[in-house]
């Protein structure tokens, strides 16, 4: 009795652990067994390597069982920062990469890691601060990132930077470089954690970020943080997405999926992925969380 | 694979160079867990022992929820911290959030009841013998305790050792009271955890290095002393 | 300290191993319990001590249930003592320094009973390293310091050189006749008994044979 117990656990064990892949929320296909054709189709899997901010909007939970119900792939996440994510394709740790620095990316194709990118889609910064907006950026400049930034190096009010080598991270210091600041000192608070944390952080410290409006949205209720300044072109963030290149990984260039990889980025760019991007957010938030801009 | 070994050279040259980032978040680390440590032994090792001598009704499920909460995980520790002094919580005015006392009072909260464990079954398995001489030696509850706690001092002390290398090691409960801001609550453990997500081994490696080191010396010192005793 | 036994009944499990219906230990005098191994003598004196609470029956001190007063005013030395992890000196001084005493008035007490029982070579040994005599030697000691109005021992000298028996009972006579002290000891040695007791209680399987 105690054996079978023992081995009943053990299984279950096993299905907790195989269930707890990001996936586990994909419907069965209803009717996979009437058509052989969808049949056929099932068993890919690639590994996506993205950065924690579509993965943490919800984005991918939304989009990844409709592309699987099309095609029968399975696509599993890796959510790291842009850095890591574009480090994990050189060394063939990933099939596909959805990132947002596009300068890294386009340097990326160059060298022979990725076969070619696509935009996909564009989403904006917002910066955000204490609802009573202390160093008043909302009147002096609700659509002028640069104004607001020196304003608040002038003051030396706190900021929180991600300071994680991500693409917010990237995105942040290059709009302060725009704005031809240097930021340092003990107003700025850098991190080194993703968008969520940075956030609880700053309404902690009632300080400003610079945050994707997703993860903004995703949290605000949880926060004393309101929009300060929004709208600037500078705020603008475009994703772009890039298979992997089996050709210069040498000997584990069989580990890649390239195939299949190729297909979700068709996918994504194609009208379907692109109305469905559209689609995301609308319902809880109102607006939508992407703006999709593929060619 | 030459990135390996191109992080282990360049860490190698930051631990050599001593570099002022490297010393900086090494000396918070040990600051913050040596506080967390002490604080934590000052309450758990009397009680220990006053509860490991103390006879009384249900010992035996004290005992067992004892072993439990020793093995307590460190993020539950952190979140349980986090919300209890985050700004809509319960201390929310002391605004000790992602600050160095909070990082204090959360390894101490992970490590009391590890200390307070470890001492119980040291004293319960050991402590018998002293606590029959101080009862015929006419010992009153305290002079009892403070004897026990005299004469077992040397495996008070690797368990306090133990203790330590737990807090310095543990990473969940830094990173949520903590936050890991530069200069202010980066210690060894979230530096590591966030130069990998960066892919920025070389640092990593070197505080790897660091926290072996000093385990190492720790425990190195500990042995010493106890072999002399 | 006058001591009373009534109807004494101890178990281990199914196994009785005391069974003693009276038994008077009368004050100020050295009493030795003698029997073979297992007789039960060594379960009556950690009874007497305090020490074992699992017992049926009634023991008196002086007429009084065990308190503190009692507990604090009688010592046992063990057959194999517990020293303390530090010097032979701190050993003895303890009991004293318990007792609110300080140093300085406890140091000609220890000093004293150092040299009475020959162990001032010891002084800054560390004691837990001692020999099984020294041991005893320095238990001995710890338990006269602080003057105790009953003294118990469990074969005080089962580890002690032949020629040194004789300090040792020459030291547990003078407590006895010099403090009023109260005496019980467990030996199996007949002769011990003969040269230093006044009464002898014989045991055997739990009982009082005579």
């Amino acid at each position: 009795m105690k054996k079978r117990l023992s081995i009943f656990l053990v299984l279950l064990l096993i299905f907790t652990i195989v269930g707890c892949s990001p996936k586990s929320e994909t419907p069965q296909e209803p009717d996979g067994l009437q058509e052989p054709q969808e049949v056929s189709k099932q068993g890919g899997t690639i590994l996506l390597s993205t950065t924690t901010s579509t993965e943490d909007s919800g984005l991918l939970n939304f989009l990844l069982p409709k592309f699987k119900e099309d095609t029968g792939i399975e696509v599993k996440v890796i959510a790291v920062g842009t850095g890591q994510a574009l480090q994990m394709g050189k060394d063939g740790e990933a099939d596909i990469l959805l990132v947002h620095a596009k300068e890294s990316e386009v340097e990326f194709v160059e060298e022979g890691y990725g076969i070619e990118r696509k935009d996909v889609m564009y989403n904006d910064f917002i910066l955000v601060g204490p609802k009573e907006d202390p160093l008043g950026l909302k009147d002096k400049s609700p659509d002028n990132i640069l104004e607001g930034l020196k304003v608040i190096e002038g003051e030396k009010f706190t900021f929180v930077s991600r300071g994680d080598d991500s693409g917010t991270h990237k995105k942040e210091l290059n709009i302060w470089k725009s704005a031809d600041i240097k930021p340092e000192g003990d107003w700025y608070l850098e991190v080194g954690q993703g968008m969520g944390d940075v956030l609880k952080i700053t309404n902690e410290k009632q300080g400003y970020t610079i945050t994707d409006r997703a993860t903004y949205l995703s949290m605000k209720d949880d926060l004393d943080l309101d929009i300060i300044i929004e709208g600037d072109e500078n705020l603008f963030n475009q994703y772009g997405i890039i298979p992997v290149n089996p050709e210069v990984l040498g000997d584990k260039a069989n580990q890649i999926n390239q195939e299949d990889a190729k297909e979700f980025m068709n996918w994504i760019v194609s009208e379907k992925g692109q109305s469905l991007i559209k689609e995301f957010g609308i319902e809880e938030y109102g607006q939508p969380l992407f703006i999709p801009n593929a060619q | 694979m030459s990135y390996i070994t191109e992080g282990f050279k360049e860490a190698v040259k930051l631990l050599i160079t001593w570099d002022g980032e490297v010393f900086q978040i090494v000396s918070l680390s040990i600051l913050v867990s040596t506080s967390a440590t002490l604080f934590a032994s000052i309450i758990s090792v009397p009680l220990g022992t006053y509860f490991a001598i103390k006879k009384f009704k249900g010992k035996n499920l004290f005992s067992r929820l004892t072993y439990t909460m020793m093995s307590i995980p460190s993020v539950v520790i952190g979140l349980l911290v986090a919300i209890g002094l985050s700004r809509k919580g319960p201390l929310g005015h002391l605004d000790l959030l992602y600050t160095k006392e909070a990082m204090i009072i959360a390894q101490g909260l992970l490590v009391t009841p590890l200390i307070f464990g470890l001492t119980y079954g040291l004293v319960k398995s050991r402590g018998n013998t002293i606590e029959k001489v101080a009862f015929t030696l006419g010992c009153n509850r305290l002079d009892t305790i403070i004897l026990i706690i005299r004469e077992l001092r040397v495996d008070i002390l690797i368990n306090i050792a133990t203790a330590f290398s737990r807090a310095i090691s543990e990473v969940g409960a830094v990173m949520i009271v903590g936050g890991n801001i530069k200069n202010y609550t980066r210690v060894m453990t979230t530096t590591i955890s966030m130069m990998n997500s960066m892919g920025d081994y070389p640092m990593a490696i070197a505080l790897g290095i660091v926290l072996l080191l000093i385990s190492f010396i720790i425990h190195s010192i500990i042995y010493s002393y106890s072999r002399e005793e | 300290m006058d001591i009373q036994i009534k109807n004494l009944k101890k178990y281990y499990g199914e196994n009785q191993v005391l069974d003693i219906e009276s038994l008077a230990i009368k004050k100020q005098r050295i009493t030795g319990i003698i029997g073979p191994n297992g007789c039960g003598k060594t379960t009556l004196l950690n009874i007497i001590a305090g020490l074992d609470k699992e017992y049926l029956g009634n023991i008196n001190y002086n007429n009084k249930k065990i308190n503190k007063e009692i507990v604090s005013n009688m010592t046992i030395v063990f057959q194999k003592p517990y020293l303390f992890r530090r010097s032979v000196y701190d050993n003895i001084e303890y009991p004293l320094k318990i007792r609110g005493i300080d140093r300085q008035k406890s140091k000609p007490l220890v000093e004293d009973i150092m040299k009475r029982l020959e162990i001032e070579d010891l002084r800054d040994k560390k004691a837990h390293r001692l020999s099984g005599g020294e041991s005893q030697k320095v238990a001995l000691g710890r338990a006269l310091v602080f003057n105790p109005k009953l003294l118990l021992l469990d074969e005080p000298t089962s580890n002690i050189d032949p020629e040194y028996i004789v300090t040792m009972e020459s030291e547990i006579k003078k407590f006895n006749r010099e403090n009023k002290g109260t005496v019980i000891i467990v030996t199996h040695n007949i002769e011990q008994s003969k040269r230093l007791c006044d009464n002898i209680i014989g045991m055997e399987n739990g009982r009082v044979v005579y």
